[in-house]
């Protein structure tokens, strides 16, 4: 009984000590990483490249070979209401090479945030600077025939959506289609600008600190590509490159991405 | 100690002003320092401040050494069967003579005419429709596009780095055998950008260096500036704009002009205003090739212009023309030949 109540007062001196352990002060100065993971999901089911067939909202049924996708300029928004920009951190998301798809951020300042933002695409800024700045995943020597730039209208493929469907009429590669959509807005004439800037509220504070570098658990659900407020058909439109038809696309995946979960 | 300390001193001082000498020189040479080998960017009198950052990339006889070598190598297309140099040849001031539209490999056409490489440093944007504007990011297209070298530029890095010849040429131009995508690109800005047109006979008149025009070249030219400056403008002959010059829309390649890049119906069949320099060298004419003399092109604009919604208004009505005014006009567009330009060894291969 003695015994009973002794490992009884420890483990909850040792709970009380973990907890308090955990929430380090904030010290601005200390950063650390957090990393995003994502999870490419259609609707309620994970993504699995060529083998599955997935639905649309428009009942077609489609498989996908590809997806591709930038992420830039992610920011936090702490409890005070302050945003962190993290600027110059460029990601590209590939589901078929996995270290892709959990991005780490560096030099994330210690704080409690609430709030989670960022960029689709290569922002206007960064598609039109100069050839050192181009460089890890926006050095366009770096894609082999996965290419993710434009060489001929200068500027990167935010995204890319690739597969078959029997609903995809294109004469040139019957049964395929393909989703290649950029476009920052132009350079010296004003073009359709396809950058699309997603902002979540965070299920639970994340705290970063010296001791925590937490992840933060994104779902990108492909089948909102498809949906939202203009449904794209793959009946109507196999094969999309240009950045002004791309506008409904990227306005559908806008809405794709979730927070799912919070590890610390 | 103190003496020490002086002497570097002096010595920085010495060599900041040396290199601001250097560097005046270069950008404001006279006739002399044109056909001086060792220069290998400078600004010519009658030309305004180039574009291209030169900060970022300054021209070294080991870049332009190096640029060189890559401009005329084959290895840079897939099959290793053509170098740039195929569509951009030197003698027709680096265009693909007779070509209407560019061959890639395999016999594969393209859908454009090669528009010569002369005074890059003062274009402001590249191609028929100004889809790059950065000379920097303009290797990157011919190399990728499929009816042209169909090769990826990774590709091509790796099978530089795979011969004798390259990482030396690197090491030579950048301090290090490193060879990267900044690297490649900026070693062909440095050649492309040593390929100055100013020595024609134009220019030695401009420059009351000797030559004077004919009384015909000179009609020629008052005719000129009367009736195509508005467009050819300047000492680049193109104000660098893109219109829509009333060609009849050849339907087979539907090229759609700056269109393809703004997607902006207000620019449909627009291109840009080209260089008239060297005009006599770089047949055919026109985005696609279509007309073969120079009389074929007068002829569209007095007798030719088709209406549309984007034709340029300053062309509702062609240009009025007669047959003599044409004969001067062309007489002072050969004006334009520089002959010591594609004659320059220090370009050749």
């Amino acid at each position: 009984m003695k015994n009973i109540l002794w490992i009884f007062i420890s483990i909850t001196f040792l709970l009380g000590a973990c907890k308090n352990e955990s929430i380090e002060p904030i010290d601005p100065s200390i950063k650390n990483n957090v990393t995003l993971e994502f999870s490419n999901m259609v609707g309620t089911q994970s993504l699995i490249l060529d083998n599955s067939t997935y639905q649309n909202s428009s009942a077609e049924s489609f498989s996908v070979s590809k997806l591709n996708y930038f992420i830039s300029n992610v920011s936090f928004k702490n409890i005070a209401g302050t945003t962190v920009n993290l600027s110059d951190q460029y990601f590209l998301v590939k589901q078929n090479d996995a270290n892709s798809l959990l991005p780490i951020l560096k030099d994330v300042p210690s704080g409690d945030y609430t709030e989670i933002s960022f960029t689709i695409g290569v922002d206007s800024v960064k598609s039109v600077s100069p050839v050192e700045q181009r460089t890890g995943v926006l050095d366009p020597a770096s894609y082999g025939d996965d290419n993710m730039y434009w060489s001929w209208n200068s500027g990167y493929i935010f995204f890319k959506l690739e597969g078959t469907s029997p609903s995809a009429i294109n004469v040139a590669t019957p049964n395929k289609f393909q989703y290649h959509v950029g476009g920052f807005g132009g350079r010296t004439s004003a073009t359709a600008n396809n950058l699309r800037r997603i902002t979540l509220a965070l299920p639970q504070i994340i705290h970063v600190r010296k001791s925590i570098s937490p992840s933060v658990h994104l779902i990108a659900d492909i089948s909102k590509v498809f949906s939202g407020t203009n449904p794209v058909k793959l009946a109507n439109s196999a094969v999309i490159m240009s950045p002004a038809l791309a506008l409904p696309i990227s306005s559908n995946y806008a809405n794709m991405f979730s927070v799912d979960h919070i590890h610390e | 100690m103190n003496s020490i300390l002086k002497y570097p001193l002096l010595l920085f001082l010495g060599s900041l002003i040396l290199q601001s000498c250097e560097k005046t020189d270069a950008l404001n040479s006279s006739d002399d320092s044109n056909s001086n080998a060792s220069v290998y960017f400078y600004k010519p009198l009658n030309f305004l401040d180039p574009v291209y950052d030169f900060s970022k990339n300054p021209v070294t006889k080991e870049g332009f050494e190096l640029g060189k070598a890559l401009f005329n190598d084959p290895l840079l297309s897939r099959d290793n069967t053509i170098a740039c140099s195929e569509c951009h040849n030197q003698s027709y001031a680096f265009t693909h003579h007779g070509h209407p539209l560019s061959h890639g490999i395999e016999g594969k056409v393209g859908l454009r005419n090669a528009p010569p490489i002369q005074n890059t440093a003062w274009q402001k944007e590249f191609f028929w429709d100004g889809g790059v504007g950065d000379l920097d990011l303009f290797p990157i297209a011919p190399i990728e596009n499929p009816v042209e070298m169909d090769e990826k530029l990774g590709n091509v890095l790796e099978k530089l780095k795979k011969t004798s010849r390259y990482p030396n040429l690197f090491k030579s131009a950048f301090g290090t055998d490193e060879i990267n995508t900044q690297r490649f690109l900026k070693a062909l800005s440095q050649f492309m950008n040593s390929l100055i047109s100013d020595n024609s006979k134009y220019d030695k008149v401009m420059r009351h260096q000797g030559e004077v025009f004919t009384l015909d070249e000179k009609a020629g030219y008052d005719l000129f500036n009367a009736k195509c400056a508005s467009c050819h403008q300047g000492a680049l002959f193109t104000d660098q704009s893109y219109r829509n010059n009333g060609l009849p829309i050849n339907e087979q390649l539907n090229d759609k002009g700056r269109f393809r890049i703004t997607e902006n119906s207000t620019d449909l069949y627009k291109f840009k205003v080209p260089s008239l320099r060297n005009v006599e060298l770089t047949a055919p004419y026109m985005h696609d090739g279509r007309f073969f003399t120079l009389d074929d092109v007068l002829n569209h604009y007095s007798r030719g212009v088709v209406q549309s919604e984007t034709l340029d208004p300053i062309l509702s009505k062609g240009i009025s023309l007669s047959e003599e005014e044409k004969r001067k006009i062309i007489l002072f567009l050969k004006t334009l030949t520089d002959k010591e330009f594609i004659r320059n060894t220090k370009f050749s291969n």
